[in-house]
């Protein structure tokens, strides 16, 4: 993807109804556990996978939690 | 954006695994038993924090050891302090640890955020911010999007008000994290986030009217 491209995406976000970032941390934990146990977390969860897109800082929390359990449970 | 989850979640108190159940009891006991709980916490939490600051190792490779490890414990630290005071808002959803794990990794990396950003000025978007050359892409694919980012550019221009408009293009052309932002501006990460997804909104809406978002439907405004 092209700079342009990801500026375009960074500035209109995703096209989703999303949570914000207080339900995204509140929702976090089930949330990986979710994809851990191969469900579809947005079934359960819904809002959550568009912030995840949107938010770079949740993202990236997102996928240190999902490192992190995964690892423990190797 | 918010409340999308309150009618999703379930009163699953007597689903919570022995484990957690384990944890919350000895937390909220007395005693010699809640002492070792917090120290058990304390580790587990630490732990967490440490495995954060090294997925950011780069980040903060001006850091000596001491200081990373000053880091890792300040993050244990409020992350013990918030999952005390939110203790009653665990309901067995997940693991006990994996719900006390998002908290060190929250406190971790705004942390390092914070220190990666703590003595520079935040950068102010070029005036030529979203037509800067691109030296990864394709000419033809930059000519495809040309319509759309005159578009998006003017929207950015004349349809956000200053303060979202300022929000965005720091967050999103200058690539400020939105937790140092937060901190240089007194306010919250959500409250920055709710800025930028009201500024979003309103440029989809304005894009949607023009007909330059394919599949986008025209949202009543």
């Amino acid at each position: 993807m092209s700079r342009a491209e990801n500026q375009v995406d960074g500035l209109l976000g995703p096209e989703e109804p999303e949570v914000g970032c207080d339900d995204c941390f509140a929702a976090l934990d089930r949330y990986v556990e979710l994809e851990l146990a191969g469900e579809d977390p947005d079934a359960h969860l819904p809002g959550v996978r568009a912030h995840l897109a949107g938010c770079l800082a949740c993202r990236e929390e997102h996928e240190s939690l999902l490192a992190l359990v995964a690892d423990e449970r190797g | 954006m918010g409340g999308v989850l309150t009618a999703t979640l379930p009163d699953v108190d007597s689903v919570m695994d022995p484990e957690s159940r384990a944890w919350v009891a000895a937390l909220a006991g007395q005693g010699g038993d809640r002492e070792a709980a917090l120290d058990r916490l304390h580790a587990l939490l630490l732990r967490a924090a440490r495995f954060e600051l090294g997925r950011r190792r780069g980040q903060l490779a001006g850091l000596s050891a001491a200081e990373r490890h000053d880091l890792a414990t300040q993050a244990a630290d409020d992350a013990m302090m918030g999952v005390l005071a939110r203790l009653d808002d665990f309901r067995g959803l997940s693991r006990f640890t994996t719900w006390a794990y998002k908290f060190a990794l929250l406190e971790a990396a705004t942390k390092a955020r914070r220190m990666a950003w703590r003595d520079r000025e935040l950068p102010r978007p070029p005036e030529d911010w979203l037509a800067m050359a691109d030296p990864d892409g394709r000419p033809e694919a930059a000519a495809e999007h040309a319509e759309l980012l005159a578009a998006l550019r003017a929207a950015v221009a004349e349809v956000l008000t200053p303060q979202q408009r300022e929000v965005l293009l720091t967050v999103v052309a200058g690539r400020v994290p939105l937790d140092v932002l937060a901190e240089r501006r007194g306010t919250t990460r959500g409250a920055l986030y709710k800025t930028i997804h009201d500024a979003r909104r309103k440029l989809r809406a304005h894009l949607a009217e023009a007909g330059l978002l394919a599949g986008e439907e025209v949202r009543p405004r």
